[in-house]
C-alpha cells in the first residue's frame, strides 16, 4: 500500500510541475461544452435536450486527449523499466497510473459537471444523475483507453490509428452514460443504465492491467 | 486436438494441407450457395406481412451470424496466440478480419435495404444496429492497426490485445434485442425453446448459412496461404541479396 501511495504521489508531482497536459485537457472540456450552445443556437428547449449528451461527449474527448500521454513520458525516459526492474509488477504500475489519471482528469470532470450542466441548460433537479453517471463512467473511460495508450508507446508512430481504435471501444460507456441522463429527463428512470455502467468498471479493472502491461512489454522485447 | 494444432504449426505443412482442403470447401460454398439461392428466391413462400422483401433476410441473417462468429473465432485465436505464441493463430486472425468486416458491412447494408420498405426508414439508432456498427468500426480499427505496424510479431500481438478488448461488444450485440426494447426483432432461430420460424423458411436460411460458413473457411485458408507466400518471398529475396554479395 505504501508503494501505491508513493507511485501516485510521484505521478501527481510530475503532473502538477507541468510535466503533462492534464490542465489543457480540462480546459478543452470547458471549451468543447461552450461549442454546443454556439453551434446549435441558444434555444433553451433544444439545449436542455442535448445537454447530457454534450457533457458526455466533451468528457470523452477530454479524457482521450490526456490518455495519449498516460505511459509515454515514463516509457520514453526509461523510468517504467526501472520501476519493473526494482520488483514492482507492471500490472500494479498500470493500475496506479490509471488511478492518478482518473484523479487528475476524471475527478475534475465530475466536479465541474454540475456547474457546466447548469450553464448549458440542464434542469438542476437532474444534475445528480449526471454526476453519478460521470462518477461511474469516467474510471471505465480511463481504463479502456489505457490499453491503446500503452500500444501507442510501443508502436511509436500512428497516433491517428490509436484514436480510430480507441473511440469504438469507448462508445458503450458513452451510450450508457448519456442514456442514463436522457431517460431520467424523459421520465423513464435512468437507474438501469447506471447499473450497466457500474458493471463495466469491475470487468475492465480486471482485464485492463494484464492487457496494458502486455502491450508495454511488446516494446521491450 | 493439441496434436493437430501442433502438427499444423509448421507453415509448409499447413500450406500443403490447406491446399488440399481449399477446392473442396470452395466447391461446397458454390454448391450450397446455388441450392440456398434457389430455395430462397423461388422455392419459399413470401411472408404474409413483409411480402417479397422477406427474401433479403436469407442474405442478411447468415451474414450477421458470420460477423459475430468470425469475431468470436478471432477472440479465441488471440487468446491462443497470446498464451501459446502459436504462429498460425496470428496469421489466421489477421486473415479473418477483412472477411469479418465484409460480412458485417453486408449485414448492415442488406438490413438497411430491408428496413426502408418495412420500417419506413433506412437507419435507426437502436441498440442492435448501433452495436453492429460499432463491431464494424472495431474490425476496421483491427485492420488498420495490423497494417500500420511493420514488424510481424509486434503487429500480431498488438492486434490480439485489441481483439480481446473489443470482445466485450459481442455479448452486447447478441443480447441487445433482449435487454433493450428495440425496433429490430428478437431472435427467432437460436432460442432456448427452439426456432419459431416455419421450416419452409428455415431450410434456405440454413443452406445459406452453411454456404457462408464454408466461404469464410475457404477464404481464410486462401488469405493465410497468400500471407505465407509473401513472407517466403521476402526471405528468398533477402537470401538472394546475401548470396549476390558473396
Amino acid at each position: 500500500m505504501n508503494i501505491f501511495l508513493k507511485l501516485i504521489l510521484r505521478d501527481l508531482k510530475s503532473i502538477f510541475s507541468g510535466g503533462s497536459d492534464a490542465g489543457a485537457a480540462l480546459f478543452f472540456y470547458l471549451l468543447a461544452i461552450i461549442m454546443f450552445p454556439l453551434s446549435f443556437g441558444s434555444d433553451s428547449v433544444l439545449l436542455t435536450k442535448i445537454s447530457g449528451g454534450a457533457i458526455w461527449m466533451a468528457a470523452l474527448f477530454s479524457s482521450m486527449l490526456s490518455l495519449d500521454r498516460l505511459f509515454r513520458s515514463d516509457y520514453e525516459d526509461g523510468s517504467l523499466e526501472q520501476l519493473v526492474l526494482s520488483g514492482i509488477s507492471l500490472e500494479f504500475v498500470v493500475i496506479t497510473k490509471c488511478f492518478s489519471h482518473w484523479l487528475t482528469n476524471g475527478l475534475p470532470l465530475v466536479i465541474l459537471s454540475p456547474i457546466l450542466s447548469i450553464i448549458i441548460g440542464l434542469n438542476i433537479e437532474y444534475c445528480w444523475i449526471l454526476v453519478i453517471a460521470l462518477f461511474l463512467g469516467t474510471p471505465s473511460l480511463t481504463l479502456i483507453g489505457a490499453v491503446p495508450a500503452a500500444l501507442s508507446c510501443t508502436i511509436g508512430k500512428g497516433g491517428v490509428i490509436i484514436t480510430m481504435v480507441v473511440l469504438p471501444l469507448m462508445l458503450p460507456v458513452l451510450i450508457l452514460g448519456s442514456g442514463a441522463v436522457i431517460s431520467e429527463v424523459s421520465g423513464l428512470g435512468g437507474a438501469g443504465h447506471l447499473y450497466a455502467l457500474a458493471a463495466i468498471f469491475p470487468i475492465s479493472v480486471v482485464i485492463v492491467p494484464f492487457l496494458a502491461s502486455k502491450a508495454i512489454r511488446l516494446g521491450w522485447e | 486436438m493439441t496434436g493437430i494444432i501442433n502438427y499444423l504449426a509448421n507453415p509448409g505443412r499447413f500450406r500443403r494441407v490447406s491446399q488440399k482442403i481449399y477446392p473442396w470447401s470452395l466447391g461446397s460454398t458454390v454448391l450450397f450457395l446455388l441450392l440456398g439461392l434457389w430455395f430462397a428466391l423461388y422455392n419459399s413462400p413470401p411472408d404474409y406481412q413483409q411480402g417479397e422483401t422477406v427474401r433479403i433476410m436469407y442474405i442478411h441473417v447468415p451474414a450477421a451470424w458470420m460477423s459475430l462468429f468470425i469475431y468470436s473465432t478471432m477472440v479465441l485465436l488471440s487468446i491462443f496466440s497470446l498464451v501459446w505464441k502459436h504462429p498460425l493463430a496470428d496469421l489466421l486472425c489477421k486473415s479473418s478480419a477483412p472477411i469479418g468486416a465484409s460480412f458485417t458491412l453486408i449485414a448492415l447494408v442488406t438490413g438497411s435495404i430491408w428496413g426502408k420498405p418495412t420500417w419506413g426508414t433506412w437507419w435507426v439508432w437502436d441498440a442492435r444496429l448501433t452495436s453492429v456498427f460499432i463491431l464494424f468500426l472495431i474490425y476496421m480499427g483491427h485492420i488498420g492497426l495490423v497494417r500500420s505496424i511493420e514488424d510481424h510479431t509486434k503487429s500480431a500481438k498488438a492486434a490480439a490485445i485489441l481483439t480481446l478488448i473489443g470482445a466485450i461488444n459481442i455479448p452486447i450485440i447478441k443480447f441487445s434485442v433482449d435487454w433493450w426494447n428495440t425496433l429490430h426483432q428478437p431472435a427467432s432461430i437460436i432460442r432456448v425453446d427452439g426456432p419459431t420460424i416455419h421450416s419452409s423458411m428455415l431450410v434456405p436460411l440454413i443452406l445459406m448459412a452453411i454456404s457462408f460458413m464454408s466461404f469464410y473457411f475457404s477464404f481464410v485458408l486462401l488469405n493465410t496461404q497468400t500471407e505465407l507466400y509473401k513472407r517466403r518471398l521476402k526471405t528468398i529475396f533477402v537470401k538472394s541479396l546475401i548470396e549476390g554479395k558473396k
